[in-house]
């Protein structure tokens, strides 16, 4: 018991931009655990795209040891990720301590995610300590914000410390209240192991390594584990804690944070959530809150040039090592080739993931528009679960189509909530509420099918609120929903990688508006090329490419061949980022292109 | 057929959407360039026999007729010229007159290249053209008494305001004195005052579809007058083609000379340098051996840019088998490609597309 009382197991939460990262780099300045020189900026968040994102996505624990009145205490801090796509993961890192730091933005206020991972603490149980952030800037308004927390949040906020992560401000005062106010773990040191996998990564020579809090018990190399979810049994080769960077130690015990490694061949055999005991004397419980992650946004990845897609599936698969959530399976469009259709936790992880694969890998990519799964009852019976619009079955043989939709609360000043209101409408929502949190903020609740807010839900609510309003939402089931396959024909033949599935109501206007964006974007050919825009057999758009008239007639002047081959090269190199559908060949921008149609809707 | 080009980089006034190598600001290098000019000539290893020289720039014409007549008096004693050899100088309508005109005639130059452009005197001011429409009468009229027989008159498609009727009156008065023309699209070019006068609106010029319109409609007037297109750009009474031109895409060998000038020997381009101080340096920009597919690549290109065409047998010696292309059969059926005699030749209607077409070809 006494060990135990000298840690402190803990997390930051925030709103994106609140200055999470921020603080942890100050928190682990301050206590030593690296010296200045050797600290990155931000250095939790350790992938480039991260940093560049300005967002947390994985999750680095840190120890640290803080001298309080004489005494050496050490402070677990676990990193989360700050993006609504990865909410899961979030709860399994709260779960894994025993209070969270809450920061606000001391001018900004309360925000969407501030509130929503205030819950997931809460139901976590775990002590929050609200701490308020960006002191220095001089729209700072600590005593507002600090009321508002204890309105909105409902947590008391009065002795919450006023700091500036960025320049250091408070930061003691912030460890002081660590050690103060957060409990102690209270696990049994001699009872049976349990630990709770909050995150894994792959290792080149140790295999996937377990990120753990032990609760109970403890483990050591040698130790025979078994996961309580898969089953699974493993030999123990190595434990140990992250200072920040991994440190072997002889025996991690209750209360402690740290790393498994047992030669695990993929990171798909850890189970994030999952509860690791020992095989010999096994736990007959395993701790709560285990979810099988699933992806809720799908989208076809295919190489640029088809010639590259072994690299493409080397590169999906050197980035699943690290990235449990990510799914992929082979797919054939007959537009675009060999590809992969994958799976995603959310649109910021389809994101980063393609982005990754272009830099990191060096490959171009097209993705196709991404979409969420279906569930297609057919006439026969059938239950269909879809992830592909071009697999949708003739009109005649569905007979009702669900997709999942989403419980969202948009948190904004009260002089945009006709525009937020008007978004939602627009975008198929069901209006559940709102709620004044004081003067200056309102809550609006709706109910929206996921498909509406994939595309660029947040971009359209940014630019009608002056980027005033936060967002979150969580996925809420699925309802029976009046569906349609949009197909678009290019010179008469249906290309399956431009498919789309839209509400009926939206299917015109959306036919229309694919059609004009794609005569802008395909070049001229030699010959006319009819655009259209179909809903089974009947056509609902159509637009014409002209054929091309003129390429350039110019000089060739005194025997200069080699900038004209070159030109030509050029243009021959441009080619293989065409893609052939049928007679017609078509830039991979336009697959691209329909992702953006929102944008042009307005 | 060997051939050799001179490059005169010098310009009273650069034209506004030109981005050649040419200068209206080094006047003082003139006596520098033609000792440089001259020594490269003498110092050349190749010995051709020579059947046409083409004097280009720049504007030749703006400097004096001496200095011409002692670069080709160079270029006869250091080269086997032909006696029936085509050797033409460019010149501009303003530059020109009798006294010079007789100079050229007198020292063998025996084809002239007017850079007319346009008989709309607003349009040549936009161009930022020198002369004005009397000007090039006077000059072809003069170059007409001195002697001249093969005469060219380059025009330009794609002006501001220009229409059919403009161009074909131009061609009509024009062709009491042209043997030839040239007819260039308008480009407009990175970095010339002519792209920052399009981007800001000062100047609007005609969208594609207009030029080609025009294009295709002086392609067949052309043909009434009774001027042969023989390339995508050139049209010529019978027996009056460039042969200069028609060198280069044959892909004959030809020496450059001067600053910027390229040449092509066997297999191998190169160019010189395209500033004095390099040039002067002999410093080349640059110098390229083609591989098999580079040459396949420019067989194709440039027998689809003239009548000539290309052999279909002499490019697989290259690697590239039409043959099975299906590409290529495509075009044969539409009757964009055909066959004559073992050449593969374009429908003149699609010359405007060549490059689209070249393109399905070289897909290798």
């Amino acid at each position: 018991m006494k060990r135990q009382e000298k840690i402190r197991n803990f997390c930051i939460i925030a709103h994106i931009d609140h200055g999470k990262s921020t603080l942890a780099d100050r928190l682990i300045e301050k206590t030593g655990t690296l010296a200045k020189r050797d600290m990155q900026n931000q250095l939790l968040d350790s992938m480039e795209l991260e940093r560049e994102k300005g967002i947390t996505i994985k999750l680095t624990p840190t120890r640290m040891l803080y001298n309080f009145q004489g005494e050496e205490y050490e402070l677990n801090l676990i990193d989360t990720p700050g993006h609504v796509d990865f909410t899961y993961e979030v709860s399994r890192s709260l779960a894994a301590c025993e209070g969270a730091i809450l920061i606000v933005d001391a001018s900004q206020g309360v925000e969407a995610q501030t509130l929503a991972n205030a819950y997931l603490a809460i139901d976590n149980n775990l002590e929050i300590l609200p701490v308020l952030n960006k002191i220095d800037l001089p729209s700072a308004r600590p005593e507002e914000v600090k009321k508002e927390i204890e309105d909105v949040v409902g947590i008391p906020a009065m002795h919450a410390p006023c700091i500036s992560a960025k320049d250091g401000t408070n930061i003691d005062q912030v460890l002081e209240m660590i050690v103060k106010e957060f409990p102690c773990p209270k696990g049994d040191e001699n009872g049976k192991l349990k630990c709770l996998i909050f995150d894994s990564y792959y290792d080149n020579f140790k295999g996937a390594i377990c990120l753990i809090r032990v609760f109970d018990g403890q483990v050591k190399a040698g130790d025979k584990i078994k996961m309580m979810q898969t089953g699974k049994t493993y030999d123990v080769t190595e434990v140990g804690i992250f200072v920040p960077n991994p440190k072997q130690t002889e025996v991690l015990r209750a209360g402690d944070v740290g790393y498994v490694a047992c030669s695990i061949k993929t990171i798909q055999d850890v189970a994030v959530g999952d509860t690791i005991t020992n095989a010999l004397d096994p736990s007959d419980q395993a701790l709560p809150g285990y979810k099988k992650v699933q992806p809720v946004v799908f989208c076809g990845i295919f190489p640029v040039d088809g010639a590259k897609y072994q690299e493409l599936k080397d590169a999906l698969e050197k980035l699943k090592l690290n990235d449990a959530s990510l799914q992929f399976e082979p797919e054939v469009s007959q537009a675009l080739g060999f590809g992969f259709r994958c799976g995603f936790l959310g649109l910021l992880h389809l994101e980063i993931i393609s982005e990754r694969i272009e830099r990191e890998f060096n490959l171009d990519i097209i993705t196709t528009a991404p979409g969420v799964t279906l569930k297609v009852k057919k006439t026969n019976g059938e239950v269909l679960n879809l992830s592909n619009p071009s697999q949708l079955p003739n009109p005649v043989e569905i007979e009702y189509i669900e997709e999942p939709v989403v419980k969202a609360s948009i948190f904004a000043p009260p002089q945009y909530v006709g525009a937020i209101m008007e978004l939602c409408q627009d975008k198929r929502g069901i209006y559940k509420g709102l709620v004044y949190l004081d003067t200056q903020r309102v809550r609006v609740d709706y109910t929206l099918p996921l498909s509406e807010i994939i595309y660029d839900f947040f971009d359209s609510l940014k630019s009608r609120t002056k980027g005033y309003a936060s967002f979150d939402y969580e996925v809420a089931g699925y309802e029976k929903s009046d569906l349609v396959k949009v197909d678009i024909l290019l010179n008469g033949e249906k290309c399956d990688a431009l498919s789309i599935i839209v509400h009926k109501d939206k299917a015109y206007s959306r036919g229309r508006n694919l059609t004009e964006k794609l005569k802008k974007i395909i070049p001229r050919q030699l010959f006319e090329v009819p655009i259209q825009a179909a809903i089974g057999n009947k056509i609902i758009a159509r637009e014409t490419v002209s054929a091309m008239r003129k390429d350039v007639l110019a000089k060739c002047y005194g025997g200069d061949i080699t900038r004209k081959r070159k030109l030509l090269e050029k243009q021959k190199e441009g080619k293989k980022r065409m893609r052939k559908i049928g007679s017609v060949e078509i830039p991979s921008e336009a697959f691209m292109s329909i992702l953006k149609l929102d944008d042009e809707d307005k | 057929m060997n051939s050799i080009y001179v490059h005169i980089p010098f310009c009273e006034q650069k034209c506004k959407y030109c981005a050649f190598a040419s200068f209206d600001n080094q006047f003082d290098q003139v006596q520098k360039y033609f000792d440089a000019l001259q020594k490269e000539i003498e110092s050349s290893t190749f010995e051709f026999r020579i059947g046409s020289i083409f004097i280009g720039g720049g504007t030749p014409s703006a400097v004096s007729p001496s200095f011409i007549a002692e670069i080709l008096k160079a270029i006869r004693k250091k080269f086997d010229v032909d006696k029936n050899a085509e050797i033409t100088i460019e010149a501009n309508p303003n530059s020109l007159n009798e006294q010079k005109l007789k100079e050229y005639f007198s020292k063998g130059i025996n084809r002239l290249s007017v850079g007319v452009q346009s008989l709309e005197n607003k349009q040549l001011k936009a161009l930022g053209r020198l002369h004005n429409k009397t000007q090039v009468f006077k000059a072809l009229k003069a170059a007409k008494k001195v002697g001249f027989k093969n005469i060219n008159c380059d025009l330009l498609l794609g002006l501001e305001n220009q229409s059919y009727h403009q161009l074909k009156k131009a061609i009509k008065s024009l062709k009491k004195y042209a043997t030839h023309f040239s007819f260039y699209m308008l480009q407009v070019e990175d970095g010339t005052p002519l792209k920052s006068m399009v981007e800001g609106g000062r100047i609007k010029l005609p969208d594609d579809d207009k030029v080609v319109k025009i294009y295709h409609k002086l392609v067949s007037f052309f043909r009434k007058q009774g001027l042969k297109q023989y390339e995508i750009s050139n049209f010529a009474k019978k027996g009056f083609e460039c042969l200069h031109n028609l060198n280069y895409w044959a892909r004959g060998n030809y020496l450059g000379f001067g600053l910027g000038a390229h040449s092509f020997v066997g297999d191998t381009r190169w160019a010189n340098a395209s500033n004095f101080f390099d040039y002067f340096a002999g410093k080349k920009a640059f110098v390229e051996k083609l591989d098999d597919k580079q040459v396949a690549e420019e067989i194709v290109m440039l027998g689809l840019r003239c009548n000539l065409g290309f052999d279909l047998q002499q490019l697989q010696k290259f690697g590239l088998d039409l043959e099975n292309n299906d590409h290529f059969q495509e075009l044969l059926q539409n009757n964009i490609l055909f066959l004559q005699n073992g050449r593969v030749k374009i429908n003149p209607d699609y010359y405007g597309v060549s490059n689209l077409v070249i393109e399905k070809l070289i897909d290798f």
